[in-house]
């Protein structure tokens, strides 16, 4: 019994990402953070610890930089730290999830929860993937969990308006964000999260291979510059305007 | 784009993860909840009441002090929450600096067992606000000449007097007051309610409009006995507390200047004038160079003083130097920035005009500029310069 919450440390969405020789200069990025959609299935596995349901352990799969998620996520509620030190990028999606899926058998854990996508890859790979490696039930997009007995429900938006879903455990749960909000650290939870040790394994220590690598990326490079606005002054341009917005961007 | 905190030196890789954490902490509910909201906040001159409860909630307020459901967090923490609200607005580091500094303290550090168990944990949740009572209408830098008087009615004491630029003080529900008992300054805790105690509020500030400012006015105000805080006698009661806020005060300023410093540069590369970026010019950058120069300054020196603090090393005097360069810097550079926004500067679209006014009453409380200067002079030749008398 217990919540599982796999985290990704990613590039704060408003950092500035820079790009030199094909790569993304890490080292150039001054704030990483939690995966945001990671952020609810936290939230919810915290809500789900304090209707009862056993400890919230949370694992994360990266270099040493990523430690630091753990502690942040200690600070608003999680119990257990467990950190699978990778090297940063070296890794193709079913090595990561085969890590997780064995660290989450460490943690003997049967809900497995974590965002629907990261924010840096957007994949979408690891919440399946990690289901599948366990031979979990999956439940994608999830905005709201509740337990009664050994049943879950959830609510996820289907194509139709919401859905309740229910299903047995084990499950694994990938998170949307719903209108859940987010819980603030507060100082006495940050005094509490520095004491709370991290289990840091490596893959050796979790039995997994992962000498060959599937992916292997090539070259990064930033996305094409957004061409400037255009500006149109007076009643003359009217003609203009309409075209484009007829032609170019098909609003009218 | 993320706010980047101007850190030339890297103070940054100084502090603990602990004291970065409680750092990021603050800095996110400011950018979340005290940007967006605080030209409204000024504009209306209200602290917004959700502000107390959310600081109360991250559990902040009286940060360095420890046990009775105080933080208990360093020095160097203190300093940097400070930093953080005042990047927001000095009215909101003026909040948690009365809070913490002037009516947690002297609870803390002077007050019976009995009133630290019934003020202080509900003072560091926000649930009680306290607010300080020393300056009256006619003695600001000269408050050992206080008229407010308390005297001895056997079952209780009665308080006489007024108090004037009492932060927090219509909202309070305690205020330590500092009045004289047989001639000699005694602090008293008076609750809100008190019978002859009114605080009304003062109106048509032109800085701090997001703060509550207000008189505090005792007229044959009835205070229980055991009200009085017993630990300190004299003016030192006062200025103990009086050092832990100025020391607050050399971060908030900080926090301030560093705001102003960023909207210059990122309005500067913006701006085209002469067919160019004014962050092109040599004027501009000149301007920018010395706000870099004078942050990174008054960052050593905050940092090193709150080490100071820490280790219990330091002496008043070395943070009368510390509040007083901090601030004059930080007014410096909120007007050197506004120069550099030209026009734009004084709209409420940018941060400037707003740290500029409130920099201007930051640099006038908690000891004048003029009179720390006095303080070091008396430091430097060994000769007093407050008063002609002897």
């Amino acid at each position: 019994m217990g919540v599982a919450v796999l985290l990704k440390q990613v590039p704060d969405t408003t950092a500035k990402i820079s790009v030199t020789g094909g790569r993304v200069d890490e080292s150039s990025i001054t704030k990483w953070s939690i995966s945001p959609y990671d952020e609810y299935a936290l939230e919810n596995a915290i809500k789900l610890k304090e209707s009862g349901y056993g400890d919230v352990v949370v694992i994360t799969c990266g270099p040493a930089r990523a430690s630091k998620c753990l502690t942040e996520a200690a600070a608003v509620g999680a119990d257990k730290l467990i950190h699978v030190v990778t090297e940063s990028g070296s890794l193709d999606s079913i090595q990561i999830q085969a890590l997780l899926s064995a660290a989450v058998k460490e943690s003997s854990c049967d809900v497995v929860m974590c965002g629907k996508q990261a924010a840096d890859t957007n994949s979408g790979s690891t919440g399946p993937g990690v289901a599948s490696a366990l031979g979990y039930s999956c439940v994608g997009a999830v905005t709201e969990v509740s337990i009664e007995g050994n049943v879950i429900s959830a609510t996820r938006l289907g194509p139709l308006g919401l859905e309740e879903v229910e299903v047995e455990t084990p499950c694994v749960f990938t998170f949307d964000k719903g209108d859940t909000e987010l819980r603030r650290p507060n100082v006495r939870g940050i005094m509490m999260a520095k004491k709370k040790p991290i289990d840091s394994l490596t893959s050796d220590d979790l039995g997994v291979d992962t000498s060959n690598s599937m992916v292997s990326v090539e070259s990064h490079s930033s996305p094409p510059e957004k061409p400037p606005g255009q500006k149109f002054v007076g009643a003359e341009s009217v003609p203009a305007v309409v075209n484009m917005l007829r032609n170019d961007a098909n609003v009218i | 784009m993320a706010y980047e905190a101007l850190d030339f030196y890297d103070i940054d890789s100084l502090l603990t993860e602990e004291e970065r954490m409680v750092r990021d902490m603050v800095r996110d509910w400011v950018e979340e909840r005290v940007l967006p909201n605080i030209e409204d906040a000024c504009r209306d001159g209200i602290f917004p009441d959700e502000w107390r409860v959310e600081i109360g909630e991250m559990g902040i307020l009286g940060a360095p002090l420890k046990g009775y459901g105080c933080p208990g967090l360093s020095y160097i923490a203190y300093g940097l929450i400070c930093q953080e609200l005042e990047r927001g607005d000095s009215g909101v580091r003026s909040f948690a600096s009365v809070q913490g500094s002037l009516a947690m303290y002297p609870i803390w550090d002077f007050g019976s067992e009995e009133q630290k168990e019934k003020y202080l944990s509900g003072m560091a949740k926000g649930e009680l606000v306290g607010c300080f009572g020393l300056t009256e209408p006619d003695y600001g830098s000269n408050p050992g000449d206080m008229i407010t008087r308390a005297e001895d009615r056997g079952d209780h004491f009665l308080l006489n007097g007024a108090k004037m630029w009492i932060t927090n003080g219509t909202i309070a529900d305690i205020a330590v007051v500092w009045a004289k008992l047989e001639g000699v300054i005694r602090g008293f805790i008076v609750e809100k309610g008190d019978e002859g105690f009114s605080a009304p509020e003062m109106k048509g500030k032109h800085s701090l409009k997001a703060s509550v400012t207000s008189e505090l006015v005792f007229q044959d105000c009835k205070i229980p006995k055991d009200r009085l805080i017993p630990g300190v006698k004299g003016i030192r009661g006062p200025l103990s507390c009086l050092n832990n806020a100025r020391y607050g005060i050399s971060w908030g300023a900080i926090g301030a200047a560093q705001s102003c410093f960023n909207s210059a540069r990122e309005y500067s590369l913006s701006r085209i004038q002469f067919g160019h970026p004014i962050a092109s010019f040599q004027l501009v950058q000149n301007k920018l160079s010395w706000m870099l120069r004078e942050i990174t300054k008054g960052q050593l020196l905050a940092y090193h003083m709150g080490k100071k603090k820490d280790d219990g090393s330091w002496i008043p005097e070395q943070i009368s130097l510390a509040k007083m360069n901090n601030v004059d810097m930080a007014l410096e550079i909120a007007r050197m920035s506004r120069d550099i926004h030209g026009a734009n500067g004084i709209l409420d679209e940018y941060p400037v005009m707003r740290h500029m006014a409130n920099l201007e009453s930051v640099k006038t409380y908690e000891g004048t500029h003029d009179i720390h200067n006095l303080i070091l002079g008396r430091h430097i030749t060994g000769i007093q310069s407050f008063t002609r008398e002897p």
